[in-house]
């Protein structure tokens, strides 16, 4: 349990100033500018804590030592960092003074929750809501004509935001919590979210299905091939990844598709629309 | 076939719009795989962008619409980046307003539909072309973390900020070279190449969008299940199907 850094003090973030807070949220926005196939982010994690330590007296030998703490491996989803940077920066601020955090405690808090966060944060965000948000995009693109413009800024506006405030909001959580963000790892909200998430998506791909066959249907006509047939190639290919058990990348499924045209186009002598 | 003439030869006006669209994707790079990492970078939105700059926002959405189908499993989880999408996206609505061309947006009336099916072969090859310069970039950035090991020994943080920004800067300008190459490469290859094409080509580039965009879809129902889920999928397709009506 971590103990609270300034008895009394009205917010539980009050220990951490402002200023630093703000430094921290603005740098971590770039966290995985430096990312590289060895240690990851780790460059990025200390370019984010950085500011903390530049607010104390300049001793070379305490920045020495609390570089080697986070020049170490480091990788865990962007949108949850926060919490890690929070966290860390607590347990930091509690041992200012007294030595500095020793590095297997830094480390073992560190790896711990960035490896549960990587998870979380790659079944909630990249898993769940970053496709969610793009077919909802397409869908509102598609729906709402020449005002589809305004409808994706007004998207774009929303997730922007939202994001933005979620993050300013996980450092200031990660240094309230302490070592007592176990219990926040363990909120049932996150797997509520994750599931909510995913059956967004489906239903929304469902829709943008729904509208291709429906266009494939109305569409038919024009190109020479029958509504029908129109219908059956394009639910065909819906499924036809199920059906193989085999994940492409989206630039070969465009390669993939072309390949299909051209079989398609000389098997059905179409016209062209 | 006779190789086209290439007929692409910008004045002021046109190197400046690829200016800004350099600009653009070097923004957009950073947000894809360095920065904030917003809903930005994803081929939709940045299509859209680039449509806006080049003041064509329906060039950006035929192009953007398809693309985005596809592309849409395409999830940074592990290090499966695949290519640069976002610079792809760029340079296909850069390279047809460039080179004066409308395509059609999925569905619509107006445009070429076979142009965007072409637009979207060469985005999907464009961005596969990013894939090594994504890959050489990040081990640049191992060489200079690397460098910041001094600062372990003598404690001097500006280093490290200083290592950090270089990274920064250079996923920017990787972007936005990478996008204006793009961009002149569409305009001033791809275009010209779809004009000499054989006309019996046609009906297959105007299919691929909607092949491109089914299949995207199939990534995502095979990714999450299509059999366990089918109730919620049932409930969009009917929605969709009624939405096609409606529009």
């Amino acid at each position: 349990m971590s103990a609270p850094f300034q008895p009394g003090a009205g917010s539980p973030t009050a220990g951490l100033p402002r200023w630093v807070r703000w430094s921290v949220y603005v740098r971590s926005l770039v966290l995985q500018a430096s990312w590289n196939h060895q240690r990851m982010q780790n460059l990025g994690l200390l370019f984010c804590l950085l500011p903390w330590l530049r607010r104390r007296t300049r001793d070379a030998e305490r920045d020495r030592l609390f570089c080697r703490r986070y020049f170490e491996f480091f990788n865990t989803n962007p949108y949850l960092a926060g919490y890690v940077m929070g966290g860390l920066l607590r347990l930091e601020q509690e041992r200012d003074g007294a030595g500095g955090l020793p590095r297997g405690q830094a480390q073992t808090f560190r790896d711990s929750l960035a490896r549960a966060l990587a998870s979380l944060g790659d079944q909630l965000f990249w898993l769940g809501l970053r496709p969610a948000v793009a077919l909802l995009g397409c869908v509102l693109a598609l729906a709402a004509g020449g005002a589809g413009i305004v409808a994706l800024g007004s998207l774009a506006l929303l997730v922007i935001v939202g994001q933005l405030v979620w993050r300013w909001q996980a450092i200031g959580r990660g240094y309230a919590a302490g070592y007592d963000i176990v219990n926040l790892l363990g909120d049932a909200r996150w797997h509520r979210a994750i599931g909510g998430a995913k059956r967004a998506t489906l239903v929304l791909a469902g829709v943008l299905a729904g509208w291709f066959l429906k266009a494939g249907w109305d569409h038919a006509p024009r190109t020479g091939v029958t509504t029908w047939i129109s219908l059956l190639v394009l639910g065909g290919i819906m499924v036809l990844p199920t059906l193989l058990r085999r994940r492409w990348a989206g630039e070969f499924i465009i390669l993939a598709a072309a390949v299909l045209g051209v079989v398609l186009t000389f098997a059905l002598g179409t016209k062209g629309s | 076939m006779m190789l086209p003439e290439l007929a692409f030869a910008p004045g002021n006006a046109e190197w400046g719009l690829v200016g800004w669209l350099a600009l653009l994707a070097g923004c957009l790079a950073l947000d894809e795989t360095s920065g904030a990492q917003t809903w930005l970078s994803q081929p939709l939105p940045a299509a859209l962008l680039a449509g806006l700059v080049c003041g064509s926002p329906m060039a950006g959405l035929a192009v953007g619409l398809p693309l985005q189908l596809a592309l849409t499993m395409n999830l940074p989880v592990g290090q499966t980046v695949t290519g640069d999408a976002s610079g792809a996206a760029v340079a296909g609505v850069g390279g047809a307003v460039l080179s004066g061309r409308l395509p059609a947006v999925l569905g619509a009336g107006s445009g070429d539909p076979a142009l965007t099916g072409w637009l979207l072969l060469g985005a999907a090859l464009i961005s596969l072309c990013g894939h090594p310069l994504i890959q050489a970039e990040r081990r640049l950035h191992l060489v200079w973390m690397l460098q910041g090991r001094r600062t372990l020994r003598d404690g001097r943080l500006g280093r490290l900020e200083r290592i950090h920004l270089r990274c920064v800067l250079a996923t920017v300008l990787r972007g936005a070279v990478f996008g204006a190459a793009g961009t002149l490469a569409v305009a001033g290859l791809w275009v010209p190449v779809y004009d000499a094409m054989p006309a019996g080509l046609s009906p297959a580039l105007s299919w691929l969008p909607w092949l491109a965009g089914a299949l995207g879809l199939g990534a995502v129902f095979e990714r999450y299940g299509l059999s366990p889920h089918w109730r919620w999928v049932t409930v969009g397709v009917a929605a969709g199907w009624l939405l096609g009506v409606a529009a």
